[in-house]
């Protein structure tokens, strides 16, 4: 009758773990991984014209909406269109770093609706979930230049709609040259290296190129294998560990051992060191620059600051840049084509791109916006689009759903060789392994 | 005269021996470590103050120095003055003190249920309830936001009262189950044989005693609602962000990240925290060890 009973009594405790309970334990996980497995299916496909109505309401999912200063500027902006328009727009934000994993999510619940902005980098992993429509029929007649389209783009389909088009490159800091002597531009990676050395000169606090050195940005270290000749990609196979990328990983690692690079650099220190004017170069987008100037003591800053071509391995080559931009995707259902025509006119009309441009810095993608008064007389801007967009590609990695794995594993492998535990070939080889493993 | 300096030098002499017996026992090597992880766990904390009263222009300062050489209140006044705060302030308490409350109610009928009474089935059971546990919260979150997608629960105060309870439960129910396995079977009986039924045996005379542990569980299951990160960012849209995703959201962007008003932002989402678990510290310790020790 009476079912209680001590827990004190001398036999098997409850919590002595019996080989019926690991049978009921890995089934239990067994049903959790028959669970993930079921929700990990790929949902590529065919991509469709935009399906749906004119005039029905959509779900803007932005990073911007919640990032100052275009925050104010776009909620305004939504606002009007859904007024103008006589309909509604839900918005909807995730922090940057948050973001990819967020669309991909919700996308592959098929949650996620209407228009999304996107990353140009985050393309392919969007692409994979199978719900983003074709938009080419309506980005052909915009206005948009071919390089920004091109961002947009992936396996010959137009996914995206261009909304700013620039690239990561290299700036300098004329004054700070000017000091150390150098009054021109080096255009190869030697005579870059002579320049290092002079600015070195100038004393020890100041780091001559705040090239990343942390693993979060060594991503950067990518454009400068380019730099030496190597594809990174090819025929669908990485390249890396071939000899113009251990001879690139060689310089590099000679930079960081003679002082010319410093340790434990990713972007926000590198603007930090700039924009107190203790570095003579250092790599980053337009929008990146503008917080140099917001967070320098030197008001005069913005007039120092120059945009330069990368310097090449031999005279006559190309100069190499990764390209950087942002674009809008919308998905394929019922409100699609009120979104993709509210996403050309947000990236086209020519007051709205101006204003866009005001709020953020941001380069437009048209035509007309880049020939604009108001863009043409920024000339950092004009400067950085001459010298560095201009030859801007996209990562080699961008076309693999896995690209943020693959950039991770070259990371890797470059801190291990800057840190002496790999000599550039074991580390080189090890990223091409680590990269076609994920390819495979 | 020499009887005299020996009586009086006596307890000098002591007195010496025993300043030096306490020289050679003081333990200065367990209080340097005491001291030095006590300063390695206070440096976030102090970092997170210092930073939210640091004026936007010396924040990215380089070199950086330890003690700010300006102070401003003006990012907690930007913090305190904007209202969307104050409604995810809102959604972190509804979500939080629901979480506390079904996990305590749950896992103490639960604990108590395993702990005493006897029937087949209930080891499996406890190890079942831990198994959720052993497998990564962002892996569960893949399957759980299909689930809830399925039946429409996203973006709602219960879909992350029942994310969170998931997760707490586990914890809570063994920890509650050590505690009435401590609790004597005597009390119980006699209970029983002054005519209680169980119910109002659990209610009146098992349940005062497991304050404890009750109080114990549910902060750590408040504080698990509190401070999530991931379940709320994911299963929720604006409107029913709790206050770690939305400050994220708010304040780190691409390019940049607004970190003096970050810091000010976290410094008054852990207060309640930390005011909670001053008010009941007692009862948690008593809580976590009531069932280390059987006897």
């Amino acid at each position: 009758m009476n079912r209680t009973t001590s827990t004190n009594h001398n036999r098997r405790g409850v919590t002595d773990l019996s080989r019926r309970n690991l049978l009921s334990l890995g089934g239990a996980l067994g049903l959790g991984g028959l669970g993930l497995a079921a929700c990990s299916d790929s949902g590529s496909g065919t991509a469709n014209a935009p399906s749906g109505e004119a005039g029905q309401g959509f779900t803007f999912t932005s990073f911007a909406l919640s990032e100052d200063p275009p925050k104010e500027w776009l909620e305004q902006t939504v606002s009007d269109y859904a007024s103008g328009e006589g309909i509604s727009i839900s918005e909807s934000s995730y922090a940057y770093n948050e973001a990819l994993n967020q669309m991909v999510l919700q996308s592959r619940g098929g949650e996620l609706s209407g228009v999304a902005h996107l990353d140009i980098a985050w393309l392919a992993p969007m692409v994979a979930t199978g719900t983003l429509a074709d938009l080419s029929e309506y980005t052909s007649d915009a206005g948009y230049t071919e390089a920004a389209l091109g961002t947009g783009q992936f396996d010959g389909v137009q996914y995206g709609i261009p909304w700013t088009t620039a690239a990561i490159g290299l700036i300098g800091n004329a004054e700070l040259l000017e000091q150390a002597g150098i009054d021109f531009v080096p255009s190869t990676v030697t005579e870059f290296e002579d320049v290092l050395r002079e600015v070195k000169s100038l004393g020890s606090d100041v780091v001559p190129y705040a090239a990343s050195t942390e693993v979060a940005q060594l991503k950067d270290f990518i454009v400068w294998m380019q730099t030496f000749g190597s594809a990174v990609v090819e025929d669908g196979r990485c390249t890396v560990g071939d000899e113009a990328s251990i001879e690139a990983m060689t310089w590099y690692k000679k930079l960081y051992t003679d002082g010319l690079i410093a340790p434990d650099i990713e972007r926000s220190a590198a603007r930090n060191l700039f924009s107190q004017g203790r570095t003579a170069y250092y790599d980053d987008a337009p929008i990146g620059s503008a917080i140099v100037v917001t967070n320098s003591p030197d008001a005069e800053i913005r007039s120092k600051m120059i945009p330069l071509a990368r310097p090449v391995r031999n005279a006559g080559d190309v100069p190499q840049a990764l390209a950087w931009g942002h674009i809008l995707v919308v998905t394929d259902g019922e409100e699609s084509i009120s979104g993709t025509e509210f996403a050309r006119w947000l990236t086209s009309d020519l007051d709205t791109v101006l204003g866009y441009f005001d709020a953020s810095s941001n380069p437009p993608t048209t035509s007309e916006g880049l020939e604009s008064p108001e863009v043409q007389e920024d000339e950092f801007l004009t400067a950085f689009t001459d010298n560095i967009t201009a030859t801007a590609t996209p990562s080699p990695f961008w076309e693999f759903t896995e690209y943020a794995q693959m950039e991770t594993a070259v990371a890797d492998s470059v801190q291990a060789v800057l840190l002496g535990n790999q000599t550039p070939e074991e580390g080189m080889r090890a990223a091409g392994e680590a990269v076609n493993g994920l390819i495979s | 005269m020499v009887v005299t300096t020996e009586t009086r030098s006596a307890p000098r002499q002591r007195a010496v021996a025993r300043t030096h017996r306490s020289r050679r026992t003081f333990p200065l090597g367990p209080w340097a470590a005491v001291v030095g992880f006590g300063l390695f766990a206070f440096a976030p904390v102090y970092w997170l103050l210092i930073t939210s009263i640091t004026p936007d222009s010396l924040v990215y300062r380089y070199p950086v120095t330890f003690f700010p050489e300006s102070v401003t209140f003006d990012n907690y006044r930007s913090v305190f003055t904007d209202p969307e705060i104050f409604g995810w302030l809102a959604n972190s308490v509804i979500v939080s003190v629901i979480t506390a409350v079904l996990s305590v109610v749950t896992s103490m009928y639960m604990g108590y249920s395993i702990s005493k009474f006897r029937y087949r089935g209930r080891r499996t059971l406890l190890y079942f309830v831990l198994s959720s546990q052993m497998l990564p919260s962002a892996l569960l979150l893949v399957t759980l936001y299909g689930i809830f997608a399925t039946f429409g629960l996203l973006n709602t105060y219960f879909v992350l009262i029942i994310s969170f309870t998931t997760f707490t439960l586990p914890l809570c129910v063994w920890m509650l189950k050590g505690f009435f396995d401590n609790l004597p079977d005597d009390i119980i009986e006699a209970s029983k044989i002054d005519g209680a039924s169980n119910w109002r045996t659990l209610h009146a005379i098992v349940l005062p005693l497991a304050a404890p542990g009750l109080v114990a569980s549910g902060l750590f299951a408040f504080m698990r609602g509190w401070n999530d990160f991931i379940f709320a960012l994911t299963l929720t849209g604006p409107e029913r962000q709790t206050l770690p995703p939305a400050l994220v959201n708010r304040y780190i962007g691409e390019a940049a990240t607004d970190w003096p008003e970050l810091m000010a932002a976290s410094v008054l989402v852990a207060l309640p925290v930390a005011v909670a678990f001053v008010a009941l510290q007692r009862h948690l310790v008593g809580g976590i060890t009531a069932g280390a020790v059987k006897g």
